[in-house]
């Protein structure tokens, strides 16, 4: 249910959903009330009126009894259960902000609701568990233990198919039904046309069937745990890729894997981030690690290569080639994810060299590679990948933008895990921030729809200029000279998780500013060469590991994408995630990843000199052809 | 039918930019065609050549080049009167070496008195060009911008770094400013958003998109040259259209082609690089330049002599 909100004296109003946070609707107003903890409740700055309407207010002892009789509440602890008028009186205000033509609050596509996508393939998984209960064998019924297990499978499941099955399993079989009585659970591996049975247990497991799915990013790994039988998400995690250690992007990692037990290194480290992830989700849904019986993986062509331990050597010298772009399904373990022993595991195709599996599997769960419609698919990440197409042709490029995104190479840097500042509105006039974190806790750093917030805001209040540069001569506390040059205080030390203040360096505004000039570059030369205007594509669909909270218009603001229509844009959230979670709920969907990864074209841009050229146009704020963004310059000039 | 060479027709034009003080003013730029493409537009005005003259005698030039100042080299107000009056030079490009932290170390306002001295010696306008070092050429060129108030120099080298006191300075003291950048035509474009978005009026800009001299980089730098004019003219890039200033005097006699002198089977060394920094002026006029900082009076005959035949 959605319910208006109105901010006096403003006069601002913001529709919003029922139990939305009142902070955030308030930024989402363009009104700026004081913040500095994050939405932690514990600065107490965000006090309001609420004139008209309820709210649910969580207890706070930053408002007195009488304060509370008069109707203040504290923004950040509210949530809006009715429509609402709301006076910010003058302590909280933060003055004027910068005046911005409003963006739909829609253009956020979180990563709830993506199983809604599944309706387009059948829902059958790759994994499927059978339970079963044999006839004891006796002297007139002497058929073997496996042609047994066959038999019922056919006679209770209608499953026809020549079924193979794995030694390992049929190691122990013959115990298993004796002590299980006759009664067990088989786990079927159906790949295409044949059927495996990879698991035998004892008793009734059918229900115990979970799938991990896994996104291998460059920097950041995220994992998923998926109830097959259900077919609900039921717990997630992410943490850096360790291979991070050997190395920040996927050229470096390559030069690491030619060193000696280089490549033996990045595979165990990569194992050994997943082989956590895993058994971190296992614990927060509480099953046993075996209860995982299928792993999905999506990755870039280079992660692939390193996570199923094959060199990827012939990658980083032309002409460029892979081992292998289609994988076959792996025993978990010949993969170093001891543990989970019996588990199955197969990564999504690659495209070339450096369009990988993790977009095959954005493409097609964001449902590109089925639409008529004309889709510019951009994945944020360490390397960026830009897909233009629809279900008729697709053409991809890469470009490496860096690890700046995901907060790596940041300061203070972050992933978009709990305490990351998000979002932030910066007052023009004094130079005060209002920042809000994932989970409003107090912050601990800055992750990277925060740090686009950050530039976004800095530029428009001119505190960097169109270089990225710090104007250190601004009147404010918060612009000083620091330890590694000048720098932007977001957060003083007494507000933030760790006591210490969080900064922007120009440093780290320089790293997004290369990281967003390399993806602008990919996409213009995306576009120019197959002839397609930005005016004719039809849809921007933009993947990567933020927050929930990625602003188009800030996006574009700093020059990232091009100016377009905002409503014309959606956040899919981590497309490989949930590609992959997709592809452990289909086994359809798996198949059509090969026929896509096939069909996508690559272009190689370093081929092409003009890259060099895009780049370095791009490495300005917004633009060095500012005429490409009219409406930034017009805010940037009605500051 | 007889054969009709194919034409261009462009949509920009670049800007005037007037130097010098109320009684010698002079004006570059206005082309509104590729340069020299006459049959495809007018250009009305001359390239003009500013020779270079050093605020301290200079230690590390050939005798070849150091020939014809002899008698000056000590003192950059007869330098400069000389290049005026006996070489013809348009304008003259005064360089502040002596400011350089790494050398003399002049302060800022002991060489905006050279400065001044020089400007009343001389009729004709003046360039200005710090050390290069971007602090200092900060401090240095907002005094002199101060002490040549309405006479409408051109101050330089302006970079990505140090660009914000020398665009205050001009703004302040109403000066032109040439920016400098590395060889590259988004840089020289950014470079140029950047001081006018500080407010200085994009007619008071001329570009140096780097020198460079014949077999040391010509090149590039003449490649950039023609792309800037050609997204200035054909693109109707307004962030381009300044007149660019081309710094490579000193550039060419550094290559070794021009001042080595115990070379016999080379040639005359005195000709051999006279002809070398004609060379280099000839193209940088092809390209597109519209002041062409140059050093010795006999290239700069040549070069008069080159444009006068491309004019008629």
């Amino acid at each position: 249910m959605k319910h208006k909100v109105t901010f006096c004296p403003d006069d601002k109003q913001v529709e919003v959903e029922e139990g939305e946070n009142l902070l955030r609707a308030a930024m989402a107003a363009e009104v700026h009330i004081s913040a500095s903890c994050g939405g932690d409740g514990t600065c107490g700055k965000c006090r309001v009126i609420v004139e008209k309407g309820v709210v649910e207010q969580r207890p706070t002892s930053k408002l007195t009894t009488e304060e509370i009789e008069q109707g203040y509440v504290l923004a950040c602890l509210s949530t809006i259960k009715s429509d609402l008028e709301v006076r910010v009186p003058p302590e909280s205000r933060l003055g004027k902000f910068i005046e911005r033509e409003k963006a739909p609050a829609s253009h956020i596509l979180s990563a709830k609701g993506w199983e809604e996508h599944l309706s387009s393939w059948q829902r059958r998984p790759p994994i499927q568990k059978y339970y079963i209960e044999m006839p004891a064998p006796n002297l007139s019924d002497n058929v073997d233990d496996l042609k047994r297990i066959k038999r019922e499978l056919g006679k209770e499941h209608g499953l026809e198919a020549e079924v193979d099955v794995d030694l390992s399993v049929l190691k122990y079989m013959a115990r298993v039904i004796r002590e299980a009585d006759w009664r067990v659970t088989v786990t079927l591996l159906e790949n295409n046309s044949s059927v495996k049975i990879i698991k035998v247990e004892s008793g009734d497991t059918a229900k115990e069937n979970y799938a991990a799915a896994i996104d291998i990013g460059t920097t950041t790994i995220g994992a998923r745990l998926i109830d097959l039988k259900e077919r609900t998400a039921v717990a997630q995690a992410s943490n850096y890729n360790a291979q991070a250690s050997c190395g920040e992007d996927v050229i470096s990692r390559m030069i690491f894997s030619t060193k000696r037990d280089g490549l033996i290194k990045l595979q165990s480290l990569v194992a050994s981030t997943i082989s956590e992830l895993l058994m971190k989700l296992a614990d927060k849904a509480g099953i046993k690690f075996s209860d995982t019986s299928c792993l999905v993986l999506a990755g870039n062509t280079i992660m692939t290569h390193l996570f199923l331990g094959l060199s990827p050597k012939y990658i980083r010298e032309a002409p460029y080639i892979p081992t292998a772009s289609d994988f076959p399904w792996i025993k978990a373990k010949d993969c170093g994810l001891d543990v989970f022993g019996e588990t199955y595991a197969c990564c999504f195709p690659c495209v070339a060299s450096y369009v990988g599996g993790d977009i095959v599997a954005g493409v097609l769960a964001s449902g590109v590679s089925r639409s008529k419609k004309l889709t510019l698919y951009i994945d944020i990440g360490t390397n960026g990948e830009i897909v233009l197409g629809n279900t008729d042709w697709m053409v991809a490029c890469s470009c490496s933008a860096g690890p700046a995104f995901e907060g790596g190479g940041v300061k203070h840097g972050m992933r978009a895990a709990k305490g990351a500042i998000e979002q932030v509105r910066i007052d023009c006039g004094t130079c005060e921030p209002m920042i809000l974190t994932i989970g409003q806790t107090k912050p601990a750093g800055i992750c990277g729809s925060g740090l686009i917030d950050a530039l976004a805001e800095m530029f428009l209040s001119r505190i960097v200029d169109q270089r990225g540069k710090i104007n250190v001569e601004l009147n404010s506390p918060r612009v000083r000279e620091g330890k590694h040059g000048p720098e932007y205080v977001l957060a003083w030390a007494d507000e933030t998780a760790n006591g210490e203040d969080i900064v922007v360096t120009e440093v780290d505004i320089d790293n997004l500013i290369r990281a967003k000039a390399a993806i602008f570059a990919g996409i213009s030369i995306l576009l120019e060469s197959t002839s397609v205007d930005i005016s004719d594509v039809e849809e921007i669909l933009i993947a990567g590991a933020f927050g929930n909270y990625l602003e188009i218009e800030r996006v574009q603001t700093i020059g990232l994408l091009p100016e377009y229509p905002f409503e014309k844009v959606k956040f899919v959230g981590n497309g490989s995630l949930i590609g992959a979670s997709l592809g452990s709920l289909s086994k359809e969907m798996l198949l059509e990843a090969k026929e896509v990864a096939s069909k996508m074209a690559y272009l190689e841009l370093s081929a092409d000199n003009k890259f060099m050229d895009k780049y370095i146009s791009a490495l300005f704020l917004p633009h060095t052809n500012v005429e490409l963004f009219p409406m930034v310059m017009k805010e940037l000039k009605n500051r | 039918m007889a054969f009709q060479a194919p034409i261009d027709t462009y949509q920009g034009k670049i800007r005037e930019v007037i130097m010098g003080g109320e009684s010698n003013q002079i004006t570059v730029g206005g082309e509104i065609a590729m340069p020299f493409h006459f049959f495809e537009g007018e250009m009305s005005r001359k390239p003009v050549i500013a020779m270079e003259v050093y605020d301290v005698a200079p230690d590390n030039w050939s005798s070849a080049v150091a020939k014809p100042f002899r008698d000056v080299l000590s003192d950059p107000v007869v330098w400069a009167k000389k290049c005026q009056d006996e070489f013809g030079a348009d304008m003259i490009c005064l360089r502040l070496v002596s400011t350089d932290p790494n050398g003399e170390n002049r302060d800022p306002a002991e060489a905006a008195e050279t400065v001044k001295a020089v400007l009343e010696a001389i009729s004709v306008p003046l360039c200005v060009y710090g050390s290069g070092n971007i602090e200092k050429d900060g401090e240095v060129l907002k005094k002199v911008a101060e002490v040549t108030e309405g006479q409408r120099v051109i101050l330089g080298p302006s970079q990505e770094d140090n660009y914000k006191p020398i665009t205050a300075a001009a703004i302040g003291y109403k000066h032109n400013v040439s920016g400098l950048s590395p060889i590259d035509v988004n840089m020289a474009k950014q470079l140029n958003i950047l001081m006018t978005q500080l407010g200085l009026e994009a007619d008071r800009l001329v570009m140096d998109p780097s020198g460079a001299a014949l077999g040391y980089g010509l090149e590039y730098v003449y490649s950039i040259m023609e792309r800037l004019r050609l997204a200035a003219l054909q693109q109707n890039d307004e962030m381009t259209q300044m007149p660019i200033l081309c710094d490579f005097g000193r550039e060419v006699w550094k290559a070794k082609e021009a001042k080595t002198e115990d070379e016999p089977s080379w040639g005359d060394p005195e000709k051999r690089g006279i002809l070398w920094e004609f060379m280099t002026a000839a193209s940088m006029l092809i390209a597109g330049g519209d002041v062409l900082v140059m050093r010795h009076p006999e290239a700069v005959k040549l070069t008069k002599k080159f444009i006068e035949e491309l004019m008629s």
